[in-house]
């Protein structure tokens, strides 16, 4: 039997979205492939240019549908540096709560999404019941779930609830409970699982340098870099964390890195819900502002990497060009790379691996 | 990271400011992104503003061992094309099949340059500045449709 062309996707319910996959195949061996992406394109930057600076708000929302806080963020930030403008601190810690909370939100769907394609619908439950725990905070905090739309310029829409710890603290203990012994026994410390993932999709440091790899994926592969860290941006710099990272680079390896993210950000916002500060969470700007002609870049840790945006402003009310660096747009670049050689019943974990979200692929 | 060494080899070709490198003539532009390769381990963003009639080309290269970036900013009339950089960086093939896409942009010696994010047969460049809601696209879009 010779070489087949093995086509997968677009609408395929384990591509994590609208990704085509055609990988050449000989026996049960992938040799390689090529990537075709778009079919979630929905103009994004255009719109930009189209929209007030704080009506393009809900479309961040909608640009990475599995981690919309952390992206809000980023593009208030990006206006906040191009209008020169700084934030007050109690604003400054709530966007590290949000931040962490939903980094914790996108990785538990992560968690739940590769256990799926394993065949472990357990996990699959299990994380979308926690994630459900964190989600109706995010809806007393904001009012929304998916699409919050609660950041603006100059720091967030509305304060934080009354009696916002007692919320949070309890769930943070449940959350970590739960990870570190039910999701241990039925993933990470489970013999299967472990056969599924152990060695399965390499992905050496030379590819992560190669492609721009950043993020999860990143320090799976060994490298220590954390913007978090090595750039602090808001509070992170009086916050006491650790970045997890792991030498294999398999699929395993991916995996632990977000198991141990989750356990950091926990940390994070246990000491920073404790750290707390009254006062003013706005430094309130009017609704429609003009920013003189400026360049503005600005990069943030997401949930999937390095997100950047970079603002062109013409003095105008409307932004001259902005554009998305969305760190899975890199990562499935080199997926052509990564899934060469693999077992083709291995090629659906090591996509879900690398999680990607199309949404913010095809902007 | 130093950026007086570039002055040192390229003199009056590139003005730089910051970590901004200005290149006067695009014909500059592959010479200094190997000197930059040399340093940097990736292409980061490539950012294209259209301001009529050139497009400003803007590359934005970081590494991993640290925080540096540095910029490399180059002019092309919106006719013209540009040397492709993705034999050097090879995170720059998409990018610039984005570039391509979107603006119409024409690299050079690119290994596969083809649309990525629209259909192949669609009409025109979207993110240029004097593109056009024709007919042609609003049924494309579905904008004429009437429900």
């Amino acid at each position: 039997m010779g070489e087949i062309e093995l086509n997968i996707g677009p609408v395929h319910p384990a591509t994590h979205g609208v990704l085509r996959l055609k990988a050449r195949v000989e026996k049960d061996t992938v040799l390689g492939g090529d990537v075709e992406i778009g079919y979630l394109h929905r103009a994004m930057e255009k719109i930009a240019e189209q929209r007030l600076f704080n009506s393009f708000f809900p479309n961040v929302d909608k640009l990475e549908y599995v981690s919309a806080l952390n992206w809000e963020i980023l593009y208030a930030s990006v206006l906040e540096k191009a209008l020169g403008i700084d934030i007050p601190p109690r604003a400054k810690y709530i966007r590290v709560i949000l931040a962490e909370i939903q980094r914790i939100m996108s990785h538990l769907i992560f968690i739940g999404a590769f256990g799926q394609d394993l065949g472990n619908i357990t996990v699959f439950t299990w994380a979308l019941r926690e994630r459900e725990l964190l989600m109706d905070i995010v809806e007393k905090i904001s009012g929304g779930r998916l699409a919050p739309m609660y950041l603006r310029v100059g720091g967030t829409e509305y304060d934080l609830p009354e009696g916002f710890d007692s919320m949070i603290l309890p769930v943070l203990d449940r959350l970590e409970e739960k990870v570190n012994k039910d999701y241990k026994a039925v993933t990470y410390e489970n013999s299967l699982f472990k056969m599924r993932t152990k060695g399965v999709g390499v992905l050496t440091r030379d590819t992560v340098k190669k492609y721009g790899i950043t993020g999860p994926n990143m320090r799976a592969s060994g490298i220590e870099r954390d913007l978090r860290r090595s750039e602090p941006y808001f509070v992170y710099d009086s916050l006491d964390f650790d970045i997890p990272v792991e030498d294999a680079g398999d699929s395993y390896a991916r995996f632990m890195v977000r198991i141990r993210e989750i356990q950091e950000s926990i940390k994070i916002l246990r000491q920073a819900v404790r750290a707390l500060p009254k006062g003013n969470y706005i430094n309130k700007q009017p609704w429609m502002f003009k920013i003189p002609p400026t360049e503005a870049f600005v990069r943030q840790e997401c949930p999937r990497g390095e997100g950047a945006m970079f603002l062109v402003t013409d003095g105008g009310m409307k932004a001259y060009r902005l554009k998305i660096r969305s760190p899975s747009f890199y990562t499935v670049q080199a997926m052509p790379e990564i899934i060469k050689g693999a077992r083709v019943a291995d090629l659906f974990t090591i996509i879900a691996s690398l999680d990607p979200v199309m949404g913010e692929v095809d902007r | 990271m130093d950026l007086e060494r570039f002055r040192e080899r390229f003199g009056d070709k590139v003005k730089i400011d910051k970590n901004i490198l200005t290149l006067a003539d695009k014909k500059d532009l592959i010479r200094v992104v190997k000197f930059v390769s040399k340093y940097f381990d990736v292409l980061y963003m490539l950012i294209v503003v259209h301001r009529p009639p050139k497009f400003e080309l803007n590359y934005i290269f970081s590494r991993y061992q640290d925080q540096e970036i540095i910029q490399i900013k180059v002019e092309i009339s919106d006719k013209e094309n540009i040397a492709s950089i993705s034999n050097i960086f090879k995170s720059a093939e998409w990018e610039e099949r984005e570039a391509y896409d979107m603006f119409g942009i024409v690299f050079r010696d690119h290994p596969d340059l083809r649309r990525i994010l629209l259909p192949e047969d669609w009409p025109g460049h979207p993110m240029r500045k004097d593109f056009v809601v024709t007919e042609e696209i609003k049924h494309w879009t579905g904008l004429d449709l009437k429900f």
